[in-house]
């Protein structure tokens, strides 16, 4: 199931691939390719990548029958990844207006908190330190800029 | 005569005492990296290449081969006590390590892996050294043609050659080029699939999909496993860190063919570290007069497999150092960084800059022999890294790596891209696409349309100077091979009769 999921999304890449190329104008002095011949070798490429795909899942749907059965499966543990993604996402958005040092520092509290549950004391000093030790050590000592947001030093 | 006096001279770069510091950093965070699990070569490498900017390139550079081959030597250590290798090309360390660390003998394991280790990576920089001049003579003699044929011989052979199944190789492989084509065009000037992102311009930057693919995809798959409860307790060291004779005597034959093993594989591009360690394992057990004790914690199974894994990583950089091509996705970083730095690897740095070169290979010397004292005598030391809890450390990556990534532009789409590149290389994983091909086309993918572009140009369009070479007509009957290998094996396995499993 999971390859042949794959084998369309290839299909409609080269497809959305294919267009956007021919999008790119070009004008075609001293360069007898162009900015376009090269991507669209490319797509014929995914288009062989598909082949040799359709190759395999035919070739493993005459040796077995069941073993594709348990890939794609959704499982309750998928929640999680879905959820921390959604929490990095959080973070990500939230990292230029509230700054380096607070948008880490609630994106790290909420992690520890859940996945080292119980351990309050050593999740808040872990966060703490490392966010300022960080913060520290990259802008002051490495000259590394990092968002300062609504905190002003 | 005058190789003799630069690699001389490389010994006096290397013995610098600010060349010495880095490579004992590099050395010491390779081996962090090594045992932590979440994090590796490739992406400690990536995140580092923003923070060194304006260092001395010999400096920077000498730093991140330290952790490259560092890593090797700590993620045995993972391998041994939690049987899960901290870094891919310990996953045959983990079955016999493990069961010695179950025995009581987790101390010898760790022993003949960092003893190993160091015989077998002193082993592959004397073979880089050996065969660096006589390639780079070679490699003289390579126009955009030859270079563009090569690029295509190492990624058909990454492609096919990595991972379950050749098709996603070759799809992980033209979707790494197509990333690489995002940007301006450094010919027409024209922009490509920029979707009005004005940071898209200069193109996706490798070191945010080099993090997002390696370090947060496995923070998603950490903390997955952390949920589930399927994450491993690590072991107490039992027993003394020294070999018995007897041991010692069993693990000498397989550290030296483990040794020179792991190095021929390291310079062909494709197979690298994994497959180097998997096929000292099968000659060790073939060779084995007790090939039963493999799999219930054989020593020869883990001095084999360390050693072969350690020599790769000298043999990897023949290629990239000679040639100016990876044959993988370390490498492949590697590459980027030193572009990054404005050093473009190949048969001309050898003659423009020889200091930077042999500085940088001489310090492996000394790196190797660093890494025994870290992983000897102060191994109790990194095994404490095991108990951090995960539910802590994971976090922290997923922070460092924004710090990393937001240092390169300050801006936030690279964190995002971070991410995206995450959610995909999670997904890749559960449905066996490989990315270590990505990761080596999206490097190579700029300087490989370029070079296509110029033999074009060269020969007036006409495709015969692909074929019109020695050189390129080789490379060429290499990358058929290559794709064709695959489907070759099974056949000659079916044939022989005596098919390995493994």
């Amino acid at each position: 199931m999971a390859d042949r999921i794959i084998f369309v999304c290839t299909l409609l890449l080269a497809g959305v691939y294919f267009w956007a190329t021919a999008q790119i104008p070009s004008l075609e002095l001293g360069d007898p390719l162009g900015p376009k011949a090269f991507p669209r070798m490319l797509g014929v490429g995914l288009l062989i990548a598909a082949a040799m795909l359709l190759a395999e899942i035919l070739r493993d749907r005459k040796k077995a029958k069941v073993a594709d059965a348990g890939v794609m499966k959704w499982e309750r543990q998928h929640w999680i990844v879905v959820a921390v993604a959604a929490w990095t996402a959080l973070y990500i958005a939230l990292f230029e207006p509230l700054g380096y040092m607070l948008a880490t520092l609630i994106f790290l509290a909420g992690l520890t908190g859940y996945f080292n549950r119980g351990r309050h004391l050593m999740n808040v000093l872990t966060c703490v330190l490392f966010v300022v030790i960080s913060y520290v050590a990259f802008t002051k000592l490495l000259g590394v800029n990092l968002a300062r947001g609504i905190i002003p030093f | 005569m005058e190789t003799l006096t630069h690699i001389l001279n490389g010994f006096a770069v290397s013995m610098q005492p600010i060349n010495l510091w880095y490579t004992f950093l590099g050395v010491f965070m390779g081996t962090i990296i090594g045992v932590l699990p979440g994090i590796g070569p490739s992406a400690g490498i990536a995140l580092l290449i923003p923070i060194t900017y304006g260092m001395n390139p010999t400096s920077a550079l000498i730093m991140m081969a330290g952790i490259y081959y560092g890593a090797k030597y700590g993620g045995s250590t993972t391998a041994i006590l939690i049987r899960t290798p901290g870094e891919a090309a310990s996953v045959m360390t983990s079955i016999d390590g493990y069961e010695m660390a179950k025995k009581g003998r987790a101390g010898a394991a760790l022993a003949v892996s960092a003893i190993g280790s160091f015989i077998a990576g002193t082993i592959g920089v004397i073979g880089l050294t050996l065969f660096a001049i006589p390639l780079t003579s070679i490699a003289l003699k390579f126009g955009p043609a030859e270079y563009f044929t090569l690029m295509l011989f190492a990624m058909t052979a990454v492609s096919t050659l990595t991972g379950k199944s050749p098709a996603k190789g070759v799809l992980a492989t033209i979707i790494g080029l197509m990333i690489a084509t995002i940007g301006i065009d450094l010919q027409s000037g024209q922009a490509r699939y920029t979707m009005g992102i004005p940071e898209f311009q200069d193109g996706v930057g490798f070191v945010v999909v080099v993090v997002g693919l390696f370090a947060m995809a496995e923070v998603l798959r950490g903390l997955e496993g952390l949920y589930s409860g399927t994450s491993a307790k690590a072991m107490k060291i039992s027993g003394k860190l020294w070999l018995t004779r007897e041991e010692w005597k069993r693990s000498i034959g397989p550290i030296w063919r483990g040794g020179i093993i792991g190095f021929v594989i390291g310079v062909l591009p494709g197979a690298g570290g994994t497959i180097a360690s998997i096929m000292s394992y099968t000659t060790e057990k073939r060779l084995s007069k007790h090939p039963e004790e493999f799999g219930q914690g054989a020593i020869e199974g883990v001095a084999g497999p360390e050693a072969a894994n350690n020599s790769d990583t000298a043999g990897a950089l023949v290629p990239l150092l000679t040639l100016g091509i990876p044959g993988g996705g370390a490498t492949a970083v590697m590459l980027g960084a030193f572009i990054m730095y404005g050093v473009q690897p190949g048969p001309l740095l050898f003659q423009n800059n020889p200091g930077l070169v042999w500085g940088l290979i001489n310090s492996m010397y000394i790196g190797n022999v660093m890494l025994l004292i870290l992983n000897l005598p102060l191994i109790g030391l990194f095994v404490r890294l095991l108990y951090i809890p995960q539910g802590i450390l994971y976090p922290l990556i997923v922070a460092i790596s924004a710090i990393g990534a937001y240092a390169i532009n300050g801006s936030v789409v690279d964190l995002w891209l971070i991410l995206m590149f995450g959610v995909i290389g999670y997904v890749f994983d559960k449905v066996d696409i490989p990315v270590a091909p990505l990761v080596l086309s999206l490097v190579l993918g700029g300087i490989m349309e370029q070079s296509f572009r110029q033999a074009m140009t060269i020969s007036g369009g006409d495709l015969k100077i692909f074929y019109g070479s020695a050189i390129t007509v080789i490379l060429l009957v290499m990358s058929v091979i290559s794709v064709l290998l695959p489907f070759i094996i099974p056949k000659l396995r079916a044939l022989g009769g005596s098919g390995d499993p493994s």
